[in-house]
């Protein structure tokens, strides 16, 4: 088996006085697409914040063996976690081309400019708005650029939160077939937390089914779509 | 007896606690009047404190100036800063009336009242659509502004611009008080007797002490009317536009509406505490009214406790006394004198601010209310039939008998 | 026309101190939608440093240049401390408290002053050539209004080239913009908001430093009260979130403030005042975004 890119142990995690994790145990290995699955208010967002540091948590987070729990978000970014944020997190003020370039605020090698040239050759929609403010382009344009800039930082790590919300079915099935192509190209480790399972499951190899802040079920990606009880509450068919 | 005592809200020991402390409030006001009017300073040191009753009169009147912010900011959540405006819109229009018409320095509180509360309407209204931060800005600004208006030559044969406007008080004491009645009596005390200085009262005396009730009754109507406003059906519309105004609005409450009236009743309150003041003071002067009168309202905000009336009294006292303490103080052994020749007082007062704000967001009312948590607990009235769907829940470990929120800045520091 | 030509050229000077405070309280309200209304005190403060560095210093003083240089850097390490210390452990959405804690820095600063260097004014030295730079029409534009209209373009210039090239300046851009995702591309945001509030303090004593070399003002612990209140009024005419809007907005206003006062006839001197407020309430109302804002201004 290849090597545990993370490797979550009693994860417990909220925000103030409500706990919402209740001790979760997941990981990921390189190379792998791992979806966590769940309904509203399940806990899937909680989940990614805590490993990228955004809230309180304790339990254990190992990033390659390394222990993060407790960590600043700025750290843990440099220990190579990129995080997209539900709502896409793009900086609406600033242009295209900042955006990218904010992404890759924690590297100091030369070859920024390279990877924007390749960001702009996989996406020309970006390239042709580089001047534009990030906050004109559509839903899915800047779910594209919130992506690249994520990549900008050369993650280890890529986490996906709610890709597809908001954006009309049609862009979103595109969306999710760039990111298995992304996955394939690329090599990177993605941890993707969603509501839409068959896309999401369509490229996942592995699957994590979250309810009320626990995990009630894992498996391969082709066991959670035959799963029965899941079929009904999740995929609806 | 084992403390925490708990008390039944309405029961009739509650009733009692309530009434004997407002007893005692009642009797220690005037014990602290007659005290104060004829001995006046405590000597510490080199340094000698007044202490008269004037002071407490002056305070008296920032109490009500600052009651209206606490309507505005604490209860309202409008950050409008700018109470000084009104404060000296009161003491200017009853200098006027007072000085150029002959008025009865009381009956000018029917003037000062509907006036204030109407132009605090009116620049209320940008407030329905100005918020936060530029409503802070801009009620600053008119705070700034309005020594320059009383100084303009146009205006002034009414305000006499920057030499201040006197006037002549014609509030004497009724001779059916029996000051001096009181006064012996207290001087006859045995211990305490020398606290109340001796000998007879002098007239000038029997004023300060006529015009000191007299303020602490007209606070008294306007604490207690804020307090019955505060529990209505319009005290609710306007706490829940402090707390969610968007929620508020869905409720059906006309967030135009209850934001200019709470605009009307503070500016009215700072109104009133302006008309106390020149009463007290016998002159309105333009830099007296300025931006740093606001900014000390605000230091009595916090100081006492946002969003709750005993605050204001804190606050008013805390504002009075601290300046007028520390440039009564000229020496203090460790300090250098020339520290304490400067603006001391307002030095002070800044540093209280920034420090409360820290350790204590709810002000000094919060501090004295945990403390007394844990000698008296009020516990909420038992409703029959009620009880079944909320036995499960756990009584919250601190309970107060006001309907009023405790600390409002709710960001604590810490992250 | 002379007269008109005069009071232009009398508002365009006066107006550039305003852009200067308006932008050091837009590099604060860009990045965290806060108003520093000790702005104008720390200013104040740093002008009084110069002033005691370029006379007392090291027994007779050090050079003019090299104290305002020294008390830019002096006032940006303390406003860096006063922000760590006092500003970031509070809730930015919550206004409250942070208006509080600047209110009172306000009261404290101002009084320290007055504590350490009384309230008597005091001349200040002369940082420009003195006289007459030339004559349009009658009317005459100092040097001392040349250099001031200068250091405004400067400063902007410089800030402009800071925020737009540099990588602080980026990461303070992203920051402004967007606090959470700034986090999640790695950046430091609280040392990134503290760079503002040192930056702001910098801005603020150069422009203090400007406005009180002016042979006619003196300083005193209270010139800068005054100040603000045109500074904020020109930074939300300009829109609170942009450099140039500041310098837009603190020319018209020290335009509007010096014509106002020379063509209507019952607004004495002190009113000026009244019309900035004035300003800044129809700014509020009528285009709370300002003249060049971007960021959606909180109003009902």
């Amino acid at each position: 088996m290849s090597q545990r890119v993370l490797d979550v142990n009693g994860l417990q995690g909220g925000y103030g006085p409500i706990q919402v994790l209740h001790g979760l145990d997941f990981h990921v290995a390189e190379g792998e697409v791992v979806v966590i699955l769940g309904a509203n208010g399940a806990g899937k967002t909680t989940t990614l914040r805590a490993v990228s540091g955004m809230i309180e948590t304790s339990g254990s987070i190992e990033l390659y063996g390394d222990q993060i729990v407790g960590r600043n978000p700025a750290d843990i970014v440099r220990q190579g976690v990129a995080h997209v944020p539900q709502g896409r997190g793009t900086f609406p003020e600033l242009s295209v081309e900042d955006n990218l370039r904010i992404g890759a605020y924690t590297r100091s090698d030369n070859e920024v400019e390279s990877d924007m040239e390749k960001w702009y050759e996989a996406y020309p929609v970006l390239y042709e708005r580089r001047t534009q403010a990030a906050g004109s382009l559509s839903g899915g344009e800047q779910q594209m650029l919130a992506v690249s800039r994520a990549l900008m930082s050369r993650p280890r790590l890529l986490l996906l939160d709610e890709p597809s919300l908001g954006l009309a079915p049609l862009i979103v099935a595109d969306l999710f077939q760039r990111f298995g192509e992304l996955n394939k190209e690329t090599g990177v480790t993605m941890l993707v937390v969603e509501q839409n399972a068959q896309l999401a499951l369509g490229i996942a190899d592995r699957g994590y089914l979250l309810e009320s802040g626990s995990i009630v079920f894992e498996g391969a990606a082709d066991a959670l779509m035959n799963d029965d009880a899941i079929r009904k509450s999740y995929l609806g068919i | 007896m084992a403390f925490p005592k708990q008390l039944a809200h309405g029961s009739r020991e509650h009733k009692l606690y309530t009434r004997g402390a407002w007893v005692a409030f009642v009797l220690f006001v005037i014990l602290v009047a007659f005290a104060y009017v004829d001995v006046g300073t405590l000597s510490i040191g080199d340094n000698n404190y007044n202490l008269s009753v004037t002071r407490l009169t002056k305070a008296v009147a920032f109490m009500v100036a600052i009651l209206g912010l606490q309507v505005i900011v604490g209860f309202t959540g409008q950050l409008a800063l700018g109470q000084s405006f009104f404060f000296g819109t009161g003491a200017y229009l009853t200098a006027w009336l007072v000085a150029d018409h002959d008025w009865p320095v009381l009956l000018t509180l029917v003037v000062v009242v509907p006036f204030c509360f109407v132009v605090g309407m009116v620049l209320g209204l940008p407030a329905v659509r100005v918020r936060g931060l530029y409503l802070a800005l801009v009620t600053l600004g008119m705070a700034q502004v309005f020594p320059a208006i009383i100084s303009l030559q146009q205006l002034q044969e009414y305000t006499n611009g920057a030499g201040g406007k006197l006037l002549d008080s014609d509030l004497v004491a009724p001779s059916w008080i029996p000051f001096d009645g009181i006064a012996g009596f207290l001087q006859s005390l045995p211990l305490v007797g020398d606290f109340f200085g001796d000998g007879d009262l002098s007239s000038r005396e029997e004023e300060r002490l006529w015009k000191f009730m007299l303020a602490i009754a007209i606070a008294g109507v306007c604490f207690w009317m804020v307090s019955n406003l505060v529990k209505s059906r319009p005290g609710r519309a306007i706490r829940a536009v402090r707390d969610n105004e968007t929620g508020a609005a869905v409720s059906g409450i006309n967030l135009a509406l209850t934001k200019t009236l709470s605009f009307g009743v503070a500016s009215a309150l700072g109104g009133v505490g302006g008309v106390i003041y020149v009463a007290e003071l016998g002159i309105a002067s333009p830099l007296d009214f300025s931006l740093v009168l606001a900014i000390n309202f605000i230091v009595g905000l916090v100081v006492g406790g946002v969003g709750t009336l005993s605050g204001a009294v804190i606050g008013g006292l805390v504002i009075t006394l601290i300046p007028d303490w520390s440039s009564a103080t000229q020496s203090a052994g460790f300090l250098p004198e020339r520290w304490l020749q400067g603006p001391t007082g307002a030095f002070i007062l800044g540093v209280l601010l920034i420090i409360l704000t820290f350790v204590l967001p709810g002000g000094i009312v919060a501090g004295f209310r945990r403390l007394r948590a844990r000698f008296v607990q009020v516990m909420p009235p038992v409703i029959p039939g009620a009880g079944a769907a909320t036995t499960s829940a756990e009584p919250p470990a601190e309970m107060t008998d006001e309907d009023e929120r405790e600390p409002t800045p709710s960001s604590t520091p810490g992250g | 026309m002379e007269l008109f030509i005069q009071r232009l050229f009398d508002g365009l000077t006066n107006g550039s101190t305003y852009a200067l405070i308006a932008v050091a309280l837009v590099l604060i309200f860009k990045a965290t939608t806060l108003i520093n209304f000790a702005q104008g005190e720390f200013a104040m403060l740093g002008a009084f440093l110069v002033l005691v560095g370029s006379t007392e210093w090291f027994g007779g003083g050090i050079p003019m240049w090299v104290a305002v240089v020294v008390a830019m850097l002096l006032t940006a390490v303390m406003a860096a401390g006063v922000e760590r210390v006092l500003i970031r452990p509070f809730d930015p959405s919550d206004h409250l408290p942070l208006v509080i804690i600047t209110l009172g820095l306000f009261l404290a600063i101002n009084a320290l002053a007055g504590i350490i260097w009384r309230f008597d004014p005091r001349s200040f030295p002369e940082l420009f050539p003195s006289g007459t730079a030339f004559t349009v029409a009658g009317a005459r534009l100092s040097w001392y209004g040349v250099f001031s209209l200068g250091t405004a373009l400067l400063v902007m210039t410089g800030l402009t080239l800071m925020l737009n090239r540099t990588k602080v300046g980026l990461a303070f851009r992203a920051v402004s913009s967007n606090l959470e995702s700034s986090q999640l591309v790695g950046i430091r945001t609280g040392p990134t908001l503290q760079f503002g509030w040192a930056i702001a303090a910098a801005v603020g004593t150069l422009a203090a430093s400007v406005f009180v070399a002016d042979p006619i003002r003196q300083l005193e612990p209270t010139v800068m009260g005054r100040v603000l209140i045109f500074a904020a009024a020109a930074a939300a005419l300009g829109g609170l979130d942009s450099i140039w809007g500041a310098l837009v907005g603190g020319l018209s206003i020290g335009l509007v403030q010096s014509l106002l006062v020379q063509y209507i006839g019952f607004i004495p001197s002190d009113m000026a005042l009244a019309t900035a407020v004035v300003v800044l309430l129809l700014v509020l109302l009528v285009r709370p975004a300002g003249l060049f804002g971007t960021k959606a201004v909180e109003r009902v």
